[in-house]
């Protein structure tokens, strides 16, 4: 029996592979944010700090198609998994967003002085290289649908913990000599950083769960 | 009516519990919890048109107080099934069965069983509303007692309340001697639940009974089935996928590869709907086949 219904099949695809673009616009942004904080890269930052604006249009556009296409087509079972979760993805991957963005923002506030000391670079360079290297396997996981790599993102995750970790020790350690004002900025950075990955891990979980119909 | 010997089953069925009670624990409507009898099973049925095989081995258990749906597409034996079931598939010329339908234990294929007892227990309502045109609305709802020669107290009683079960009562109370054809065809259609109720049957079937109804009067029924839901077993043929998921709390999906149709699947409707286990039945619940 020949199965039918290829346009709503193409409407589905389209917004995997809107979820997928998303998490590669996000991908970008925390690069570049990273960057931005790690140089003290003013235009760099007001790239990121603008991109936001995009990345919130195409996430509204993203949910404003998914409940055209809920409405129209009256999806039941893995077609109504897909796009319940997609709507909640989009979310994730949204603020995913807006945490690079707060990190531009301290860049800015900063500037031209760099909100991180020296010693403690290495640090936000582990962790911007492990918040891109995150949001680059969830968006290969929505495009997969990989449960197993959709698991591995959760483990990938504990790399970003245990930065975040060192961070948090440093900043408590009785020798810290840099104020309070960076203390703030680095916690919140450290903040920014940590959310950012636990986003992906969750777009991953809603991924394990739109193949499966169970909770990871 | 003679049983032919089974032929073989080609077709893997991949979850078919053996009673509805197996999955009915965690659900809402647990049988045996009200006082409607233990309920309807098949078991083994097979149905023959001469020589066509149109169903292979049914198995299924509808508990009491409960609304199944049948879902599949056309030609896979969902409404041969349930004529099965009251005796109705018998009247085709060259028509055979196999296999039991057991009420309350008892099988209706049984030697020596009154087949009007059967109806009378089992009723059924049709895809196009059938109430006897020249006959009164009241008349018509109590015609299945004439019929039968079965005698109540109290006839208007009894006329109000299947009326106001079948969800009709407050549009026609002032007309009950108007002609049934006079009413719509979404009345009609109540009219003849109306009818079905008035003999207390513990099982109803209804075959694609809103097909042939505009959008409010399908939804007025669908509220009559859960209402009616509480005091009577309803099985419940339809093509319509999202009536099957509003109004049913089991849903069974019928399938023909070519051969005799087969259940493949039986579930809480919320599981069919939401996690079928065989893709056959996500493929058809999905829409992407049928």
């Amino acid at each position: 029996m020949a199965l039918i219904r290829s346009v709503f099949q193409d409407e589905l695809d389209g917004v995997s592979q809107s979820l997928v673009d998303l998490s590669n616009m996000v991908a970008e942004s925390i690069a570049k944010a990273t960057k931005s904080i790690l140089t003290s890269d003013l235009k760099l930052a007001e790239d990121v700090i603008a991109s936001d604006d995009a990345i919130d249009d195409f996430q509204h556009d993203l949910d404003a198609r998914i409940i055209d296409i809920i409405a129209r087509q009256q999806p039941v079972a893995s077609d109504l998994r897909a796009l319940v979760t997609a709507l909640r993805m989009s979310a994730d991957l949204e603020r995913m967003g807006d945490m690079s963005h707060h990190v531009a923002k301290i860049t800015r506030l900063r500037h031209p002085n760099s909100a991180i000391p020296s010693e403690l670079t290495h640090i936000f360079q582990d962790m911007g290289t492990a918040a891109e290297k995150i949001a680059r396997k969830t968006g290969s996981v929505i495009g997969s649908r990989d449960t197993d790599v959709a698991l591995e993102v959760e483990r990938d995750d504990d790399e970003m913990d245990s930065l975040h970790r060192e961070l948090i020790g440093s900043l408590i350690a009785p020798q810290w000599a840099h104020g309070v004002e960076t203390a703030i900025d680095l916690t919140l950075l450290g903040r920014y950083y940590e959310r950012y990955a636990d986003h992906a891990v969750s777009v991953s979980r809603r991924v394990y769960f739109l193949v499966t119909g169970k909770f990871a | 009516m003679s049983n032919t010997p089974e032929s073989e089953n080609t077709m893997e069925t991949a979850v078919r519990p053996s009673s509805l009670a197996d999955v009915a624990s965690s659900h809402n409507k647990v049988p045996g919890t009200r006082a409607l009898g233990t309920g309807l099973e098949t078991r083994g049925v097979h149905a023959w048109f001469g020589k066509h095989h149109a169903l292979a081995d049914i198995n299924l258990d509808f508990a009491a107080g409960t609304v199944t749906a049948l879902i599949g597409p056309s030609g896979c034996g969902k409404s041969t099934f349930i004529r099965t079931i009251n005796r109705m598939h018998e009247f085709i010329p060259g028509a055979a069965m196999a296999g039991e339908v057991l009420l309350d234990g008892k099988d209706v294929y049984a030697p020596g069983t009154d087949v009007t007892k059967i109806r009378l227990q089992i009723g059924m309502v049709f895809q196009k509303p059938n109430p006897f045109p020249s006959m009164s609305i009241g008349e018509n709802v109590l015609s299945g007692l004439k019929l039968a020669q079965l005698k109540v107290d109290n006839k208007d009683d009894l006329l109000e309340e299947c009326l106001e079960r079948a969800g009709l009562w407050n549009e026609v109370k002032d007309r009950l001697g108007a002609h049934g054809g006079s009413l719509s065809g979404g009345q009609q259609q109540r009219l003849c639940i109306a009818r079905a109720l008035a003999v207390r049957p513990q099982v109803l079937l209804m075959d694609e009974p809103c097909s042939a109804l505009d959008p409010g009067s399908t939804l007025r029924i669908e509220e009559t089935i859960r209402h009616l839901s509480d005091t009577m077993t309803i099985v419940i043929v339809t093509h319509n996928m999202q009536q099957a998921a509003r109004v049913s709390d089991y849903t069974a999906f019928f399938l023909s590869d070519g051969g005799p149709g087969q259940m493949i699947e039986c579930a809480p409707t919320s599981d069919i709907f939401s996690r079928p286990q065989d893709q056959r039945t996500e493929n058809y619940v999905t829409g992407r086949f049928g």
